[in-house]
């Protein structure tokens, strides 16, 4: 269980530009869940992953993984438990390392990161037969920079790193919104495969609503710092991208769009 | 012939020398990305600690490994200045080889007289005669006598030597998974940091070995200079990183070759065109200049992407093993 309470957030306090995005903000996460999260630019989706992952600091509130309080927790200590893919594919991977380094980096997570051999050859064929099933042709580009990948190659190698070793929550920050329609499907059926397969708690900031309707299990949609619609199990299977649609433009209607 | 041998020892002295602050700048500048300019500071630290140890006759390879560390730690100084309290690549190497002027003078005062208040000595020189790097185990297996191989060509032995050494410890630290580790960071701190590693310690690590590298050059450096002054540090920091530049540009396509072999050879190819200009009879006071033409030069020969050729020649050598 992740809980999120109270959280207040401002962006540029002090400033001229000061900017509360959280005021009060709360919200519970179960083990197992997959959420989508939608809505308009600025509404907080992104900055509600950054908060979880600790990317940026709250003004106040807490959050909690099983009870215990994790605010203070630096970033790269929750990751121990986190993965992430975001939305830039060059962000997933290091483009300076070849796709064996990569992965042999990724596999290493949570264990010393020692003076042992780096790159074991031996495990290459094991790496291509987890590449192979992606069909985008990875297993023959083990010596490859993955800088010279497509965004589609390396965000499939990004997902795939992200989860390859015990995590408990992914987290998707528009990891398709870079990419064409075709490798987005790809890329999407992936992971939903894999947070089926792993068992993991996933959050998926997506501004497709589509995937938002027909992935996960449960959808929340943010406006302004707050979530305006919240909905799981049946009542989620029950949501079109009709309904959607209609709630976006209510609140730009609010908004005076 | 005699002119050429000479002039030829000349430059690959200094070649080698200067090699291993190329050395460090491949892990501290290609890798992380910092132009560090700690390196003046830390390569006068390096040869003062190795010249006070020597004089008080501790072995000369005690004295290297201990120099070794000291400018690791004031390497690692930069690298917190820049991590911990986010102060800018520049301004950290600015404070602490500003700060390390002090240091390295009361250091020499200190060390030689015990003057802590700096004004007693400001410099260090031993005889020829010293027990320092050149005759002791293993240069003094070489016979003395074997003719033509004079004092200047041991030296140059053991320059050589003490590069590759330092050379294969560097290949090596990049090959194990700390190493990966740091290419990572400087590839893309983001996925290091999601890989639950902080990745301001391999920031602090890689500059900690850059400037361990720089000390060493100092410390070998006394036996060129045959002294310690307070001044030998300046122009370090453009020596190290023409070298690495000329070394990972000139020799880009040589696919045979390890990216810290074309770095020793880039310090070599530098120093022969500054011995060359010498022969030509170009003045001294012309050295500077030359040197930031030089430099010049070999940036703009590299502009094709260094880095990512960097990194596609070290992938292939990881592949290699």
């Amino acid at each position: 269980m992740l809980e999120l309470q109270r959280i207040t957030k401002i962006y540029n306090p002090g400033e001229v530009t000061e900017n509360c995005l959280f005021q009060d903000f709360s919200l519970q996460i179960a083990d197992g869940e997959f959420v989508s999260v939608v809505g308009s630019n600025g509404s907080g989706k992104t900055s509600l992953l950054n908060i979880i992952c600790g990317s940026i600091p709250v003004e106040s509130g807490r959050l909690l993984l099983d009870g215990k309080d994790i605010t203070h927790l630096p970033e790269y200590r929750r990751y121990e438990q986190i993965g992430r893919v975001y939305q830039n594919p060059a962000m997933g991977s290091c483009p300076d390392l070849t796709i064996l380094e990569n992965l042999c980096l990724a596999e290493n997570k949570n264990k010393r990161f020692g003076f042992g051999r780096a790159v074991d050859r031996k495990r290459a064929a094991q790496f291509a037969e987890m590449l192979r099933p992606l069909g985008l042709g990875l297993e023959e580009k083990l010596d490859v920079l993955v800088g010279a990948l497509s965004g589609g190659q390396r965000q499939a190698l990004s997902l795939l790193m992200a989860t390859m070793t015990p995590i408990r929550f992914l987290i998707l920050d528009e990891h398709t919104a870079a990419l064409d329609p075709k490798t987005a499907e790809i890329i999407m059926e992936l992971t939903d495969r894999i947070v089926r397969e792993k068992g993991l708690t996933a959050i998926m900031v997506t501004h497709n609503l589509r995937y938002a309707v027909e992935y996960g299990s449960r959808m929340l949609m943010m406006h302004k710092g707050n979530v305006i619609l919240d909905k799981a199990g049946e009542e989620k299977a029950a949501v079109t991208v009709a309904d959607l649609l209609a709630t976006f433009n209510d609140i730009s209607i609010e908004c005076g769009n | 012939m005699q002119i050429l041998l000479a002039t030829c020892e000349v430059f690959l002295k200094s070649g080698f020398v200067f090699s291993l602050i190329a050395m460090g700048y491949y892990i501290s500048y290609t890798i992380l990305d910092f132009p560090d300019l700690t390196v003046e500071g830390t390569f006068l630290s390096g040869a003062a600690v190795f010249a006070i140890l020597i004089s008080k006759g501790v072995n000369a390879w005690i004295a290297l490994i201990l120099s070794f560390f000291v400018g690791f730690l004031f390497g690692t100084l930069t690298g917190v200045l820049h991590v911990k309290l986010r102060i800018r690549p520049l301004l950290c190497g600015i404070l602490v080889s500003t700060a390390l002027i002090t240091v390295n003078l009361i250091a020499v005062s200190a060390g030689m007289t015990g003057d802590f208040s700096g004004e007693s000595t400001s410099q260090i020189s031993y005889g020829r005669g010293a027990p320092t790097l050149d005759n002791i185990f293993p240069l003094n297996l070489i016979p003395a006598r074997i003719p033509g191989l004079n004092l200047a060509l041991r030296e140059l032995i053991l320059f050589a030597l003490v590069a590759i050494l330092f050379k294969l410890l560097m290949d090596w630290f990049l090959s194990t998974k700390r190493g990966m580790l740091l290419r990572a960071t400087g590839s893309n701190d983001r996925f290091v940091t999601t890989m639950a590693k902080d990745c301001g310690n391999s920031k602090i690590l890689g500059l900690g070995i850059g400037n361990a590298y720089a000390a060493v050059a100092g410390a070998l450096y006394t036996h060129i200079s045959g002294n310690v002054n307070q001044g030998m540090g300046i122009g370090t920091v453009v020596i190290g990183l023409a070298s690495l530049i000329i070394g990972l540009s000139v020799f880009k396509k040589v696919r045979f070759l390890r990216q810290s072999t074309k770095v020793i050879l880039g310090a070599i190819l530098y120093q022969l065109c500054l011995t060359v200009a010498q022969k030509l009879g170009v003045p001294s006071a012309y050295n500077k200049l030359i040197m930031a033409v030089l430099f010049t030069g070999a940036l703009l020969l590299s502009r094709h992407g260094t880095r990512a050729k960097a990194a596609t020649k070290h992938a292939q050598e990881v592949k290699k093993c």
